[in-house]
C-alpha cells in the first residue's frame, strides 16, 4: 500500500512537472472540452493541445534530449542511426529505411529512430507513411519538443507531397510555435 | 503354316529369306540409331533444361548483438549451439566459438542479408549474466557496435502435396573431401569410365551369382543421376538398357565434374513427412543443422553412408546401423589415403552427432511456417515459391518461439492434472507479436509443436468471450463528455427481446448481481451485466467500427458481441490486441520481412506500415483499465507471476459452458494471444483466468517483457477520485484513487470527505498538494 502511494506520488510530481502548459491552461476556465476522436487526425498525444496559434507559455523544460545521442540509445541503434544518415545524404533511402527498421527492431520506442524514418519514407514518396511515423515519434517523445517540432516539419511536408496545403500551413504553424517557444526559453 | 514348309524348300526362296533377314537386321539397326539419336536428343535437351527444384528458403530473424544487449553470455552460447555453430578449443574456421566463463571468441558465417553482406568475422564478446559488455575484433583494438549472425534456416516452401527440396551447391564450394568420398564408396571409377563400368557390372554380376540374388548394384554415379533424373524406378531390363545407354550418352556431352555437381545436388538423402530431402546441401543442414562446408570427416561419411538407402540408413531411427556403416566409410577414406591414421583414430572415436529430429527442416516450426506460407501466397504464384529457390526472411524470433513452445508443453499437463483431465484432453494454441512494428514473433498450432497439421494459431476461429470487452470500453471511453473510466454502472438484470422474437438474458459468468460500479472496475471484473448496458448505450455499430479499426472487420451486427459473440483465430485476437498495444497504431501482423531471388537479389522488402486509426487517450483510459484486469480483476493470479513493479495489461475471455479459454495481453514490448481448448468444442470447466492466463503470464515472464510505460499521453491528466461518492478527492478523502481522464472530462465537484469541497476549481488539489 506504501508503496502504491509514493509511486502515486511520483506520479503527480512527474505529471506536475511535464504538464506545464496544461496547468496554465486549466486555471483559464474550462468548459468540459470535447475531446473528439478527431482531434487525433491532427496529431494524437501532441504536447501542444491547443489550437495552432495558441503560443504555448515558455515553459522551464525538463532535460529533454535534443538529439538520438542524448536518448539513452544503444551503441547498436546509434551505429545503425548513424548508417541510415550516411545512406540518406548519398541519397539511398530505402537503405536507410532498412537500417532504421532494424534499429526499432533493437529499440522499438525511440522517437528519434522513428523520426528519421518517417524522413526516410518521405524521401521514397510515402508520405502517408512519413505522417503516421512522425505521429508515431510525437507519441513516443512525451513532449520533448525538439522532436516535436521536427515531427511537424515532416508532417507539413508529408502534407505538401499529398497536395494538402492548408494542412501543411496548419502543420509548419505548430512546428514554428514551438520553435519561437523554444527560442525564448533560457 | 503350309506356305512356309513349301518355301524352304525352293533355293530361290532362300536368298530371298537371306535377303530379308539382312534387311530386317538393317532395318533394326536403323531403328536402334534412330532410338539412340532420339535418345541422345533426349538426354541433352533434358540435361540442358535441368532446372533445379528449389523450394524457397525460410530464414527466422537473425540475432543481433551489441554492447548493453539484454543477452547474458550463456544465452548467446545457446543460440550459437541452435545456429549450429559447433564449440573447439581454437576458433576452426566461421561456424565455430571458443567459450571462457565470461568470453566468446566466435567465428562468425558470412552472410547475405537483403540490405548488406555481414563479412566473416572473428570476434572476441565479453559480457556476463546480465547482458553483452564489449564485442571487440579478434586481433586488433577494433571494437564493434553491432553484430549481425547468419540467420536459422527453419524450413522451406515445398509443394503442399509433398516434394523436393534441397538447397544448390556449387561443386567448387564443397569440401573436396565430399566429393572424394562420394566416388570412393560409390564409384571409384568414376573419373575414367564411359558412363557404365563393365568392369562393375561383372564384379556386381559375380557377387549376386554367389549370394543367389542382388546383394550387390553396378550402378554408375552417371547411371544413378540418369536414373534419378530421367527414369521411373521401375526394374525392368529394358529400362536397364536405357539406362545404361543414356549413361553413355550423357557422359558425351556432359563434363565429368558437371555429372558429379548435379549428383550431389540430386540423390536422395533422407525423407521428412511428404517432403523429400534431395542433394548434399539440405542433407547438411537437415542432420547436423548447419551449412556442408564447416562439416567434419566423420559427418560427411555419414552423409555418404545415408546414400545407400536413405530410410534403411536413416540416422535418427537406426543410428547403430549407420554409425556400423560411417566407420566402414572412414576406413575406406584411411586406406585410399583421405585420412590420415591420426585423423582416422580421432573421427571414428566421434559419436554419430546427428541433431535431433527437423532441425534445417520445416518440422521445426511448422505452424509459424503456415503463417509464412499463406502471406507468400497472395505475392507470388506457387511454382515460383516451390521451385526458385527463393528466399524468404521472415520475423521469427527463435528464442520467443521456443519460450512459446516450451509454456504449451509444460503448462497444459498441468492444469489437465489440476482440473483431472484425462491427459491429452485440452489443444491450446497462441501468437506473438512485437508491439511496435506488428511483427509475428512466434507462433503455436497445437501442442504437438513440431506437428505441421491443423494449426490452430490460423484455423481455429472460437468466440472470443470477454475479449472483446476492451474493444467496446474504448468505445464508450471516445466520447469523453459521456463515458470515463470513472462513469457508474449498473450491474442489474437485462433482457433484450431479438428480431427472431427470441429474449436474451445474459448473467454474470458468477451468477451474482454486483450494484453499482465505476466502469473501470467493470471491465477489470469482467461483469457481463454492466457490459451489456453499456453495449446497448454506446451501440452495436460503434463497436462494431472499433473492431474494424483494430483490424479485425468480420463482427456481426447483433448485441450478443458486447460479450464476444464473434469467432476469431488467436492470430486475429493478437492483431486487434497490438493495436490497443501499440496506442492505437494498427499495424498489420507480418511474418515476412524480404524476399529475394536465388541469386540474393533484393525481389521485395515490407516495411513497417503504421497507421493511426485508434485515438491515443482513449486507448491509454482502456490500457489502464486492463492492467487493472490483472492487479485486482479476473486475472490476478498472474500478478504472482510476473515481475513485481512492471505493469502489463490484459484480459481474460471465457465463452458458455467454458468452451475457451482465453487470455490476451501486453507490456511493452510483447503482445501474447493464447487460447485452450478442445478441438472437438466440448466444455473445458476452464475459466480464463483458470486456463490461457496460467500461460500467457509465465509466457511473459519467461520472454522477460517489459512492463509498460506508465507516462501517460499529452491529453491526459490523473484525477484524485473517492470511490464511494466517484468525485474529486484530496487529503481529505481517506480511500482516495487516482485515475486518468482525458483533459477536461474529470469530474469537476468535490467528495463530501475533500478538504476543498467548497473550491470551484478543479484542479485546486493538485496545486495544494505542490505548494505545502
Amino acid at each position: 500500500m506504501r508503496r502504491k502511494f509514493s509511486a502515486l506520488a511520483l506520479a503527480l510530481l512527474l505529471a506536475a512537472c511535464a504538464t506545464e502548459q496544461g496547468r496554465v491552461s486549466t486555471t483559464t476556465v474550462q468548459p468540459p472540452v470535447t475531446t473528439t476522436p478527431d482531434a487525433g487526425a491532427i496529431l494524437p498525444g501532441a504536447g501542444i493541445v491547443g489550437a495552432p496559434g495558441i503560443t504555448r507559455p515558455s515553459p522551464a523544460l525538463p532535460n529533454y534530449p535534443k538529439s538520438i545521442q542524448d536518448s539513452g540509445a544503444t551503441p547498436g541503434v546509434l551505429a545503425l542511426y548513424r548508417q541510415a544518415q550516411e545512406a540518406r545524404a548519398a541519397g539511398h533511402a530505402d537503405q536507410a529505411e532498412a537500417a532504421l527498421e532494424r534499429a526499432l527492431h533493437l529499440d522499438p520506442r525511440n522517437p528519434f529512430v522513428w523520426q528519421a524514418l518517417a524522413d526516410a519514407h518521405l524521401a521514397l514518396n510515402q508520405a502517408d507513411q512519413a505522417e503516421a511515423a512522425a505521429q508515431k515519434s510525437t507519441s513516443l517523445a512525451h513532449g520533448n519538443p525538439y522532436v516535436e517540432a521536427g515531427n511537424w516539419r515532416l508532417i507539413a511536408a508529408a502534407r505538401q507531397a499529398r497536395g494538402d496545403s492548408d494542412g501543411a500551413l496548419q502543420a509548419q504553424a505548430r512546428a514554428d510555435d514551438i520553435a519561437r517557444a523554444l527560442a525564448k526559453t533560457p | 503354316m503350309a506356305r512356309s514348309r513349301k518355301t524352304s524348300r525352293d533355293p530361290d526362296l532362300r536368298r530371298w529369306l537371306l535377303t530379308g533377314t539382312l534387311v530386317a537386321l538393317g532395318l533394326a539397326l536403323l531403328a536402334f540409331a534412330v532410338y539412340l539419336l532420339r535418345l541422345d536428343a533426349e538426354v541433352q535437351r533434358e540435361f540442358a533444361a535441368v532446372r533445379w527444384v528449389l523450394p524457397a528458403q525460410v530464414y527466422a530473424a537473425p540475432l543481433e548483438i551489441y554492447p548493453g544487449a539484454p543477452l547474458s553470455i550463456g544465452d548467446l552460447r545457446r543460440e550459437l549451439d541452435r545456429l549450429g555453430y559447433r564449440e573447439a578449443s581454437e576458433l576452426l574456421g566461421p561456424g565455430t566459438y571458443v567459450a571462457a566463463r565470461n568470453d566468446l571468441r566466435i567465428d562468425t558465417r558470412r552472410f547475405a542479408f537483403w540490405d548488406g553482406v555481414q563479412e566473416e568475422n572473428r570476434i572476441e564478446v565479453r559480457g556476463d549474466a546480465q547482458g553483452i559488455g564489449t564485442i571487440r575484433v579478434l586481433g586488433s583494438t577494433q571494437t564493434l557496435d553491432l553484430v549481425r549472425f547468419d540467420p536459422l534456416l527453419i524450413g522451406s516452401i515445398y509443394p503442399s502435396h509433398g516434394g523436393e527440396d534441397r538447397v544448390l551447391v556449387r561443386l567448387n564450394e564443397v569440401p573436396p573431401l565430399l566429393p572424394q568420398t562420394v566416388i570412393l564408396v560409390e564409384d571409384r571409377n568414376f573419373y575414367r569410365h564411359i558412363g557404365v563400368s563393365l568392369r562393375g557390372i561383372l564384379r556386381a554380376a559375380l557377387a549376386n551369382l554367389r549370394a543367389g540374388h542382388t546383394v550387390q548394384g553396378a550402378s554408375t554415379i552417371t547411371q544413378q543421376l540418369v536414373r534419378n533424373f530421367f527414369l521411373t524406378p521401375a526394374q525392368t531390363l529394358h529400362r536397364k538398357l536405357r539406362e545404361a545407354l543414356m549413361a553413355i550418352l550423357l557422359e558425351r556431352h556432359v563434363s565429368k565434374n558437371e555429372i558429379l555437381e548435379a549428383y550431389l545436388n540430386e540423390v536422395a538423402l533422407g525423407q521428412d513427412g511428404p517432403r523429400a530431402i534431395h542433394g548434399f546441401g539440405l542433407a547438411s543442414h537437415f542432420y547436423f543443422n548447419k551449412p556442408l562446408n564447416e562439416l567434419q570427416p566423420h559427418e560427411i561419411a555419414t552423409l555418404v553412408a545415408i546414400v545407400k538407402g536413405p530410410s534403411y540408413y536413416n540416422p535418427r531411427r537406426y543410428p547403430q546401423r549407420v554409425l556400423e556403416r560411417r566407420n566402414l566409410i572412414l576406413k575406406m577414406m584411411a586406406d585410399a589415403g583421405l585420412l590420415r591414421a591420426d585423423q582416422y583414430q580421432r573421427e571414428v572415436a566421434e559419436p554419430l552427432g546427428v541433431s535431433r529430429g527437423g532441425s534445417g527442416g520445416a518440422v521445426r516450426y511448422p505452424a509459424f511456417v503456415d503463417l509464412v506460407r499463406r502471406q507468400l501466397a497472395g505475392l507470388y504464384p506457387e511454382e515460383a515459391l516451390t521451385s526458385e529457390g527463393l528466399r524468404i526472411f521472415t520475423t521469427l524470433d527463435p528464442r520467443v518461439q521456443s519460450d512459446l513452445e516450451n509454456r504449451i508443453q509444460t503448462d497444459l499437463p498441468e492444469i489437465e492434472k489440476a482440473h483431472r483431465m484425462a491427459p491429452g484432453t485440452l489443444e491450446a494454441a497462441g501468437v506473438v507479436t512485437s508491439v511496435e512494428g506488428g511483427e509475428v514473433l512466434a507462433v503455436v498450432g497445437g501442442r504437438d509443436v513440431g506437428y505441421a497439421g491443423f494449426n490452430r494459431a490460423i484455423d481455429t476461429r472460437r468466440p472470443i468471450g470477454s475479449l472483446a470487452k476492451p474493444f467496446l470500453y474504448l468505445s464508450a471511453l471516445e466520447q469523453p463528455q459521456q463515458y470515463t473510466l470513472d462513469t457508474p454502472l449498473d450491474d442489474q438484470p437485462v433482457a433484450l427481446k431479438l428480431p427472431n422474437g427470441r429474449v436474451w438474458e445474459p448473467k454474470n459468468y458468477d451468477r451474482q448481481l454486483h450494484g453499482q460500479m465505476p466502469l473501470y472496475q467493470a471491465l477489470a471484473h469482467s461483469y457481463n451485466l454492466p457490459t451489456v448496458r453499456l453495449g446497448l448505450n454506446v451501440g452495436v455499430d460503434r463497436v462494431r467500427d472499433t473492431f474494424a479499426r483494430a483490424g479485425f472487420d468480420d463482427v456481426p451486427a447483433v448485441p450478443s458481441i458486447f460479450l464476444g459473440a464473434i469467432d476469431m483465430s488467436p492470430l486475429d485476437v493478437a492483431q486487434i490486441y497490438s493495436t490497443l498495444a501499440a496506442g492505437g497504431f494498427r499495424t498489420p501482423l507480418l511474418a515476412i520481412r524480404a524476399v529475394l531471388t536465388q541469386e540474393g537479389k533484393p525481389l521485395s522488402r515490407y516495411p513497417f506500415k503504421i497507421e493511426r486509426t485508434l485515438p491515443e487517450g482513449p486507448v491509454y483510459l482502456t490500457t489502464w483499465a486492463m492492467e487493472q484486469v490483472i492487479a485486482q480483476g479476473t486475472a490476478r493470479w498472474a500478478s504472482s507471476v510476473l515481475p513485481p513493479g512492471q505493469v502489463y495489461a490484459g484480459k481474460t475471455g471465457t465463452t458458455e459452458d467454458f468452451r475457451d479459454s482465453w487470455f490476451a495481453g501486453f507490456g511493452a514490448d510483447r503482445v501474447a494471444a493464447i487460447w485452450v481448448g478442445r478441438d472437438d468444442n466440448k466444455p473445458t470447466g476452464l475459466e480464463g483466468a483458470t486456463g490461457a492466463l496460467r500461460i500467457w503470464a509465465r509466457l511473459m515472464r519467461d520472454l522477460h517483457a517489459r512492463g509498460l510505460d506508465p507516462t501517460p499521453p499529452a491529453d491526459v491528466e490523473d484525477a484524485l477520485i473517492d470511490p464511494a461518492s466517484g468525485l474529486l478527492a484530496d487529503a481529505g478523502c481517506a480511500d482516495a484513487q487516482a485515475l486518468p481522464f482525458l483533459r477536461g472530462s474529470a469530474p469537476q465537484q468535490y467528495a463530501p470527505c475533500a478538504n476543498a469541497a467548497q473550491s470551484s476549481s478543479p484542479l485546486n488539489w493538485f496545486e495544494k498538494l505542490f505548494k505545502k
